[in-house]
């Protein structure tokens, strides 16, 4: 709702704008919209001064249609695709992790979002030497984990040193928190301004339904407001700048025998355009187990319903050997 | 026309409008309810839940458009408009790729010249793009289709910016649903909208929005909530929804509803590489 000032485009002056207000015009939208032969009459303004100040406004407030072809061109060259570093999974995703889009990741509590999160810090910053930007809500970020990871796929000290280096991490505990460090990440690219490949290309938000969560339910919509502002920043981001936006979001179920399915709404569902489901394999009696299965939930480009089993564990960590009881000497 | 200057069209310029306009009649005839449709005027709205194949089906309608006529295609140009960046070019070009006999990377750029893609962030941005794309409608004589995905991307941030007031909360949007009929009526385009299931059925069918109960709408999950204005507007409502068969994680059904003339029809598609396939 932009407010018509002096000012706000060449031609608009002070006098223009007192006559207008004066017949019932004051923001863009009013103006844009009103018969300009018949405000020309009524303010006694000038049709052709009239005409070119809405020409001007149009241009600087509304959005420029692109041609397809144009549009295609740019696509070829600054899309990127990103490993997760764990094969079966970039299987699944149709090679990785795509820039452009946002990328979901849905499972239960202990199903290893987190795990696979820190697998796609430590591939995209060690083996692309990319940064990357991770907003924790949860609390669970563990740095030690990550250098393990590394360490595990790299002998070399300064390597590793510089893949953590590469990593930003930022602890947000509130929805607003999440969104100023977006702008913040936006600025900072924004100042990079030419070149369309910045060193940054992916941001990882674990978890988006911690934040969201306190706001929803009850009647009033300011809390579905807001999750779909932050929706439209990370989408925005992630297309003007090609990244690729990775988050992770909790399960629900219908009832007790229904699938599972997304948490944060319908509103959300619609806004990854790629969903992957994290489980642990069925009758794992060992809690300490790294296998997974992760389906493919959504997808743009693999038609849904594929399935791959995944290792998520550190690479060397030995995996802890099935408790037995102890038998008599 | 309002403020904008008249213009008068040349004889060329009406004949290449009329004659983009009754070749639609074979845009897609599965997901019509009668013969003949689309016409010049329709507004057409697919409505569905979350991966039931509504952006599937604009790829496929885009694909049937600018595909040259020797391709099979109609050779139109077409308008996208996009308020929630879902929009995969890359998956458009899989689609083409698929679909043309020549899969050169000219025939590939030939066909995407015909589409033009526009991103709007906020319900006044989108009033204001409708606006400003009056021009290029004068300009471009081939260009009758209008795609919009979705209409009600900005549903929840306007109902929080509206505060209190019913008629805050819509205003933005019958602004722009008004805009849209005047655009299609005098541009003799046809509209097609998304609109995303955002809320449950109510468990009280007498919703009363329509005056009379289709019969169909007891099988769908179809709850209005867009302003008055756009409901009123719309001449066909499309509902997709996704089988739940066993084993077949591919099919879709849609009931398509000619709204004047009180006509439903009930079909399947399934997705595969190519795009939509009845």
């Amino acid at each position: 709702m932009v407010v018509l000032r002096a000012g706000l485009c060449p031609g608009l002056t002070e006098e223009m704008i007192q006559l207008l207000r004066a017949n019932g015009i004051r923001t863009v939208v009013d103006f844009v919209s009103s018969d300009l032969e018949d405000v020309a009459q009524k303010c006694s303004l000038s049709y052709k001064a009239l005409v070119a100040v809405r020409r001007v406004l149009l241009a600087q407030f509304s959005a420029f249609p692109a041609n397809g072809a144009d549009l295609y061109e740019e696509l070829k060259s600054s899309t990127a695709i990103l490993p997760t570093g764990n094969p079966s999974l970039d299987q699944l995703l149709d090679s990785g992790l795509y820039t452009g889009e946002v990328t979901e990741l849905m499972g239960a509590p202990g199903s290893g979002k987190t795990q696979v999160c820190l697998g796609i810090a430590a591939s995209v910053s060690l083996s692309l030497k990319q940064h990357v930007l991770f907003l924790d809500s949860t609390g669970g970020f563990i740095a030690s984990r990550l250098y393990q990871m590394l360490q595990a796929q790299t002998e070399d000290e300064e390597e590793q040193l510089e893949a953590l280096q590469r990593i930003q991490v930022a602890r947000v505990f509130d929805v607003y928190e999440v969104l100023s460090a977006l702008q913040e990440l936006r600025d900072r690219l924004s100042q990079q301004v030419m070149s369309s490949t910045g060193p940054l290309k992916i941001v990882v938000i674990d978890s988006v339904s911690a934040v969201i969560y306190p706001l929803l339910g009850g009647r009033q919509s300011e809390g579905l407001a807001i999750m779909m502002q932050l929706s439209r920043e990370l989408k925005t981001l992630a297309r003007e700048f090609s990244l690729a936006v990775v988050v992770t979001n909790q399960v629900t179920r219908d009832s007790s025998t229904g699938p599972l399915k997304p948490a944060l709404g319908r509103s959300w569902s619609f806004v990854p355009s790629t969903r992957v489901l994290l489980e642990s394999k069925e009758a794992s009696w060992d809690k300490g187990t790294t296998r997974r299965v992760a389906a493919l939930a959504k997808s743009p480009r693999q038609p849904t319903g594929l399935q791959v089993e995944l290792d998520i564990g550190n690479g060397d960590m030995p995996e802890p050997s099935p408790v037995t009881p102890t038998q008599g000497l | 026309m309002g403020d904008a200057p008249r213009r008068a069209e040349s004889g060329t310029q009406l004949l290449a409008r009329l004659e983009g306009r009754s070749s639609l009649k074979n845009l897609e005839p599965y997901l019509f309810a009668e013969e003949g449709s689309p016409v010049h005027g329709d507004i057409i709205e697919f409505h569905g839940a979350e991966g039931t194949g509504k952006t599937e089906m604009l790829y496929h309608l885009i694909a049937r458009c600018i595909v040259p006529k020797s391709g099979g295609g109609l050779e139109v140009e077409v308008m996208f408009i996009d308020t929630d960046y879902h929009f995969d070019m890359l998956r458009l070009v899989t689609i083409l790729e698929n679909r043309l006999a020549q899969r050169t990377e000219e025939m590939i750029k030939q066909c995407l010249g015909r589409l033009f893609l526009v991103n709007c962030n906020s319900s006044t941005q989108l009033l204001l793009t409708l606006y400003s794309l009056e021009n290029l409608f004068c300009a471009h004589p081939s260009l009758c289709v209008l795609l919009l995905d979705s209409i009600s991307a900005f549903y929840w941030i306007d109902r929080s910016n509206g505060g209190e007031s019913l008629t805050l909360q819509e205003m933005n949007l019958k602004k722009c649903a008004s805009f849209l009929e005047k655009l299609v009526r005098q541009h003799h385009l046809v509209l097609f909208a998304t609109t995303q299931t955002l809320m449950q059925k109510s468990a009280n069918s007498a919703e009363g929005f329509f005056p009379l109960k289709l019969p169909h709408e007891t099988d769908t999950d179809y709850r209005p909530y867009l302003c008055k204005s756009w409901q009123q507007m719309v001449t066909h409502r499309i509902f997709f929804s996704k089988q739940c068969s066993s084993g077949n994680s591919n099919g879709f059904t849609v009931i398509s509803c000619h709204l004047k003339r009180n006509q439903v029809v009930k079909r399947s598609f399934s997705v595969a590489e190519c795009g939509v396939r009845f």
